[in-house]
């Protein structure tokens, strides 16, 4: 079986000639839960971007087998789903349903299946009650529920999320937690928030200026104080779910 | 950030809010034509026509206090073109209303009628956006054959105006903390361009990334919707009354009354 993903030798450059990823080499198992940690600007964000199709560079990115190419994409993109940093760009919709229908109807769903899918996501949010409202009248966190709603409708095996922790309080990102821990998809979560990514994740991949600095068990390299202080982080104070609860 | 929304009643449960949507955009479109199409000197019909907004405001449960408010946001374009009119007409005419008579100049009715077909047009639009959720007009104009790319270009509008401005909010109160003294209008001037300019850009990131959000999500061009939109009794019954009342006033009342 061919692994969720797996990239070779890839690089990426933007178009003012300043490196962005380089000689990127990391697979991913199904189901695994992987967290890419890295400073500001060391290439997080555009690494889940070049996952999905959206950055294109040099080397290879195989999404279960399929080199993203032209002909590869729309097949990629239901087996991928991104999530991106600010939920006011994914919910572009006047209403929350409409949003959370987007991706299925776009993949010739009928509308009856339809309606199922979003049902299914509203509610494995928590946000079923939720379904006609615009998205300027939702809070904070419940913007970043429904963003991940809008990826669960379309059933994706792999779901990458830039940030999701970002500007979230206490309760919310708790939730947040309990959501992403319970979803059996194989998660890639590019954050900062080295508590966040702790509690989270199975694996970790650390990235600065572009490159793999540490690939592998998150404990073990995020209680790596020098190898973490050289790059900008900070150990994270809490381990486990139990932890971060009580934190 | 918490705006005052134009459609913060549209979530009400009301017999008006149960309309269909194309029924009550059809009947303020309408209205809308009937009341601009008025001559210049009615303003006593004008006020007649005032019933019909204040009728669907009133079962709505839109509070009258809500609707003046926003009348009077927009209101300052069109004072200063009703405004204008006293100044430059000033032919002596004679008021009707009904059995009252009164002597004043064709400016100042002009003024009147102008300003009373602007307060009773919009009673008009805010009733139907204060009874419609936009998603439902949205996909009413969609059925009404209104072109795809504009009903699109609507939906992305009301979606992301408030973004917008939460961005233009947040841009000024940088700018407000950081003003210790006047810097003199040329260097005003300067900051609010570069202030305009910062907008820009981030609205076009934010474009791109919404670009990227969309394809992410199988999106080819092609504009899919599930709409669920019907026409009922009670709509045909509302589209009957409206039309029986625009007509009424304008057969029978108007040339009694001008």
């Amino acid at each position: 079986m061919a692994k969720a993903i797996e990239i070779e030798d890839f690089s990426y450059g933007y178009p003012d000639g300043t490196s962005a990823l380089s000689n990127i080499t990391l697979s991913v198992e199904h189901g695994q839960k992987v967290v890419l940690i890295g400073p500001n600007g060391a290439g997080k964000s555009t690494l889940l971007l070049a996952m999905a199709g959206f950055v294109k560079g040099t080397g290879k990115v195989l999404i279960e087998g399929l080199q993203i190419n032209r002909k590869n994409l729309k097949k990629i993109r239901t087996t991928i789903g991104s999530c991106l940093e600010n939920p006011d760009d994914q919910l572009f919709m006047p209403r929350l349903f409409d949003d959370v229908a987007f991706g299925p109807l776009n993949m010739g769903l009928e509308a009856e299946q339809v309606k199922l899918r979003v049902a299914d996501a509203l509610q494995t949010v928590g946000l079923t009650e939720l379904a006609d409202k615009a998205p300027h009248h939702l809070s904070a966190g419940q913007k970043r529920a429904a963003a991940i709603a809008t990826i669960l409708s379309m059933a994706p095996k792999i779901i990458t999320l830039d940030e999701p922790d970002g500007s979230l309080d206490p309760r919310n990102r708790n939730n947040l937690i309990k959501l992403l821990g319970s979803l059996p998809q194989t998660l890639i979560i590019a954050t900062c928030d080295m508590n966040f990514a702790a509690v989270l994740a199975d694996r970790a991949v650390l990235l600065d200026k572009g490159r793999i600095i540490a690939d592998g068990d998150a404990k073990k390299i995020m209680s790596d104080s020098k190898l973490m202080t050289e790059h900008g982080l900070e150990v994270p104070s809490v381990r486990s779910p139990k932890d971060h609860k009580m934190k | 950030m918490h705006h005052a929304y134009i459609d913060k009643f549209a979530y009400q449960d009301s017999p008006i809010h149960r309309l269909d949507s194309r029924v009550k955009f059809i009947v303020v479109f309408v209205f809308t034509a009937v009341v601009i199409s008025l001559p210049r000197t009615s303003l006593s019909i004008v006020v007649c026509y005032a019933v019909g907004p204040f009728t669907i405001l009133v079962l709505g449960g839109i509070p009258l206090r809500f609707a003046f408010k926003h009348i009077l946001l927009v209101s300052p374009f069109v004072l200063v073109l009703a405004l204008s009119c006293p100044l430059y007409d000033k032919t002596p005419f004679t008021v009707a209303f009904g059995p009252f008579l009164w002597q004043s100049s064709l400016g100042w009715v002009r003024c009147f009628t102008i300003l009373g077909k602007f307060v009773v047009t919009m009673l008009a639009l805010i009733a139907l956006v204060s009874t419609t959720r936009f998603n439902d007009l949205l996909a009413g104009l969609q059925r009404l054959g209104v072109p795809k790319l504009l009903v699109i270009q609507l939906g992305f509008l009301y979606r992301y105006i408030f973004v917008l401005i939460d961005r233009a909010h947040h841009i000024l109160r940088a700018r407000a903390g950081r003003t210790l003294r006047s810097l003199g209008f040329k260097a005003e001037l300067k900051i609010a361009g570069a202030m305009l300019g910062s907008l820009l850009i981030r609205s076009i990131d934010t474009a791109e990334r919404i670009n990227i959000a969309m394809q992410g999500r199988g999106f080819d061009g092609r504009w899919r919707s599930i709409s669920k939109l019907q026409i009922r009794r009670t709509d045909l019954l509302f589209a009957l009354m409206a039309a029986s009342f625009m007509l009424g006033l304008y057969i029978f009342v108007r040339p009694v009354l001008q």
